[in-house]
C-alpha cells in the first residue's frame, strides 16, 4: 500500500509522510482527537437535553462497535495484506464466552468481556498457525471455512443452546440508564482498537507487516520473521472483536449462532476497511461511520434489509474498481488529506 | 455392513453432484486465476430459474439444463468482460478477484432476497421421492439422475477440453498463461469463454440443486464454504483433484452425518481442509499457489 502511494508521487514513503504531515498540523490532529473523545465521553450524560436519546445512543454504540471491528480487521487485512473473510468468528466466540457464564452462573459480561477478548486471541493464534501456512486465495478460503466450522459447532452443541442460542437476562439497571454502560464499553473498545492500530502502524512490527504485504518473500529474505509476525497480527486483530462480541450479546439479551457467525458481519468489516482505506489508521474509522450511515439511511428509506445488502455489494465492487486505496488513500494520493485524518 | 455400503452409496451419489458444483469453480481458477466467491450464488440463482420453470411452466429440472446453461454462459461471458478485463495485469489480481466476486455475491444475494424473499424453495418432480433397489440397497431415483447428469456433463467438459481447438487453448492457458499467449492463444477470448463455461456449469448445478437441496438466497454461503474446501483439498485449479475430492468428501460427510449426527456432516469438509493445510498446503493434486 505504502509503495503504491509513494511511487504514485515518485517519492520514497518517508518523504511522502514529511510532505503531507508537516509539524504544525501534526499537533492539531491530537487536539481534534482529544476534543472528539471528550465530547463522546460526556454525550450520554446529556440525557435530559436530547430528544430520542435511546435511538441516538444505540446508534452511537453500534458505530463504535463497527469502528472497533473495522480497525481490528485492518491490522491483518490492511497492514499485513492478508484478507480475512472469517473475522466474525471472533465476535461469536467473544459473545459466547461471556454469554455462557451469564446464562448458567449469572456472571456479568462486564467482567468476562476481557476473557472473551482473550479467547478470541487464543483462537486467532491457533487458527493463524494453521491458515497462515497458505497465502493469497487459499488463506482467504480457509478463513471462510473457519467461520462456517464454528457456525456448525455452535449450532450443534446443546450446552450452547444449539441453533436457538441462549436467551440472556438484561442488564439490572433502571430503564433510562440501561444503554449507557454498553456505550462506554464500546467507546473503550473503539479507542483501544484505534490506539492498538496506531501503535502497530508506528512500530517495527507494523513495518514488518507492511513489508509482508508488499512482497512476503523479499520481507523474509530481509530478515522479517514473517510467520511470527503474521500469527501475531492475526491474534492481535482478534482481541477487541472478541471484547465487543461479549458486549453485543449482552446488549441484545441473546446470542444465536446465525447472528454472530455470519459472513455478512465479516463482509461489513472488509467493506468498511476497504472503503475507508486499507492499511491506514483513520481509514477503517471513516469507513465504519460512512457505511453504518448508509445502512441506516437505506433501512429508513427502503425499509428492507435486502436492498441494503445490494447497496453494500455495489459499493464494494465500485470502490475496488475505481478507488482501490479507499477514501484516505485516494485523498492522500491527491494531496487533499486533511491533517487531522493523517495518522500514519 | 449393509448399512455401511448403503451410506457409501448415498455418499457417492452426493459426491457426484458436488463434483459438478465444484467443477465450474475449478475451471475459473485454473484458467483465469479467478477465485469466484459468487459461484454458489450463481448456482442458487440458477436453482430459482429451474424452480420457477418447473413451478409455473412444468418444465422438468433435468430438462431445464438445456436452456439454463446457454443463459448462464452468456451471463458469465458478460460478467467477465464487464468486471475482470478491468483488473487484468493488476499486481494483486487473485486477491482482487476474491474481493470483487465477494461484492458480486453480496449483490446477487441481495437481489434474490429482495425478489424472492428468504423462504425455502424446492422443486418437486415426480422422481424426487422415488427409489429403486439393487439387492438390499436403496438408490434414490432423483439423486441417481443427478449423479448421472453430472457424470455426462463432466465427461462432456473433459472431451471438450481434450479434443476441441478452444479446449486446447483453455488447457494451454491453464498450464502457462504467458506461454499460451506467446504461441498465439487469444488469452482474453479463452478467458471469457472459460468464465462462460464456468457459469454454465453453475447453471446446470442449480438445476440439480432446485430439487435436491432446499434453497434460499442466503444459503449460498454455506455452499461456497463447502465447495471451496473441496477445491482446496483437491488442489486449486485441478479438475481431476476437484472430482476426486468431491467423491471422497461426499462419502466422508455422508459417513459423518450417519454415525456422528446429521448436523455434523459438513464438518468433514472443514476438517479435511484444515487437515490438508497442516500436512500439504498445496492440496492433493495442486501446484503451489502464489499470492
Amino acid at each position: 500500500m505504502i509503495e503504491d502511494r509513494a511511487t504514485a508521487d515518485g517519492l520514497e514513503p518517508g518523504v511522502v509522510e514529511a510532505v503531507t504531515a508537516p509539524k504544525g498540523p501534526g499537533k492539531s490532529r491530537w487536539v481534534v482527537a482529544g476534543v472528539l473523545l471528550l465530547l463522546l465521553l460526556i454525550a450520554p450524560l446529556l440525557r435530559p437535553y436530547i430528544g430520542s436519546y435511546n435511538y441516538y445512543i444505540l446508534l452511537a454504540t453500534n458505530v463504535l462497535m463497527w469502528i472497533t471491528m473495522a480497525s481490528s480487521w485492518n491490522i491483518l487485512g490492511g497492514y499485513a495484506g492478508y484478507i480475512s473473510l472469517g473475522h466474525a468468528v471472533f465476535l461469536g466466540v467473544g459473545g459466547y464466552v461471556a454469554a455462557v457464564p451469564l446464562y448458567y452462573y449469572q456472571v456479568s459480561p462486564f467482567f468476562t468481556a476481557v476473557v472473551g477478548g482473550l479467547a478470541a486471541v487464543a483462537l486467532g493464534t491457533v487458527a493463524g498457525f494453521i491458515t497462515l501456512r497458505t497465502r493469497g486465495p487459499a488463506f482467504i478460503i480457509s478463513t471462510i471455512a473457519l467461520l462456517f466450522m464454528f457456525l456448525l459447532i455452535f449450532e450443534n452443541v446443546d450446552y450452547l443452546g444449539g441453533t436457538a442460542g441462549l436467551p440472556l437476562p438484561s442488564i439490572p439497571l433502571p430503564q433510562d440508564w440501561m444503554k449507557a454502560p454498553f456505550y462506554y464499553a464500546m467507546l473503550l473498545a473503539a479507542v483501544g482498537s484505534i490506539v492498538l492500530s496506531y501503535q502497530v502502524a508506528h512500530s517495527k512490527f507494523g513495518l514488518g507487516l507492511r513489508a509482508i504485504a508488499e512482497d512476503e518473500t523479499k520481507a523474509e529474505v530481509a530478515g522479517v520473521p514473517t510467520r511470527f509476525y503474521k500469527i501475531l497480527a492475526f491474534a492481535l486483530s482478534a482481541f477487541w472483536i472478541g471484547f465487543v462480541g461479549a458486549m453485543w450479546g449482552y446488549s441484545l439479551a441473546f446470542v444465536r449462532p446465525t447472528l454472530f457467525f455470519t459472513v455478512a458481519i465479516s463482509a461489513q468489516m472488509v467493506l468498511m476497511a476497504i472503503i475507508g482505506g486499507r492499511g491506514t489508521v483513520a481509514g477503517p474509522v471513516i469507513g465504519a461511520v460512512l457505511i453504518y450511515a448508509v445502512n441506516e439511511f437505506s433501512i429508513v428509506q427502503f425499509g428492507s434489509s435486502e436492498i441494503n445488502i445490494v447497496i453494500v455489494g455495489v459499493l464494494l465492487v465500485t470502490v475496488l474498481l475505481f478507488f482501490p486505496f479507499g477514501i484516505v488513500g485516494t485523498l492522500r494520493q491527491r494531496g487533499w488529506l486533511p491533517a487531522f485524518l493523517d495518522w500514519d | 455392513m449393509t448399512e455401511l455400503v448403503q451410506v457409501m452409496i448415498f455418499g457417492l451419489l452426493l459426491g457426484g453432484v458436488y463434483a459438478l458444483f465444484a467443477s465450474g469453480l475449478t475451471v475459473a481458477f485454473g484458467v483465469m486465476r479467478i477465485v469466484n466467491l459468487a459461484h454458489a450464488v450463481f448456482i442458487v440463482a440458477a436453482a430459482y430459474v429451474a424452480f420457477f420453470a418447473f413451478d409455473k411452466l412444468g418444465i422438468d429440472p433435468l430438462l431445464s439444463v438445456l436452456f439454463i446453461m446457454p443463459l448462464f454462459f452468456i451471463a458469465g461471458v458478460g460478467l467477465y468482460l464487464l468486471l475482470f478485463t478491468r483488473i487484468e495485469g493488476s499486481p494483486r489480481f487473485v486477491e482482487m478477484t476474491v474481493l470483487l466476486t465477494f461484492g458480486v455475491a453480496i449483490m446477487i444475494e441481495g437481489l434474490l432476497g429482495w425478489r424472492f424473499t428468504g423462504i425455502f424453495r424446492q422443486a418437486t418432480p415426480s422422481y424426487l421421492t422415488d427409489a429403486f433397489f439393487i439387492g438390499d440397497l436403496i438408490v434414490p431415483t432423483g439423486q441417481f439422475f443427478a449423479a448421472m447428469l453430472s457424470f455426462v456433463l463432466l465427461s462432456g467438459l473433459w472431451a471438450f477440453l481434450r479434443y476441441t481447438r478452444i479446449g486446447y487453448g483453455i488447457r494451454a492457458t491453464m498450464q502457462n498463461r504467458a506461454a499460451a499467449q506467446l504461441v498465439g492463444v487469444n488469452v482474453r477470448r479463452v478467458s471469457a469463454i472459460s468464465f462462460g463455461i464456468s457459469a454454465a456449469l453453475a447453471g446446470a448445478s442449480g438445476a440439480l440443486m432446485s430439487y435436491l437441496f432446499p434453497f434460499f438466497p442466503f444459503r449460498h454461503w454455506q455452499w461456497i464454504a463447502i465447495l471451496l474446501a473441496l477445491v482446496v483439498l483437491g488442489g486449486m485449479g485441478s479438475l481431476k483433484g476437484a472430482v476426486i475430492g468431491a467423491l471422497l468428501l461426499g462419502m466422508a460427510s455422508s459417513l459423518v452425518g450417519n454415525y456422528v449426527g446429521i448436523g455434523w456432516g459438513p464438518m468433514a469438509f472443514y476438517a479435511a481442509l484444515f487437515g490438508i493445510l497442516l500436512i500439504r498446503p498445496r492440496g492433493l493434486f495442486g501446484k503451489e499457489v502464489a499470492a
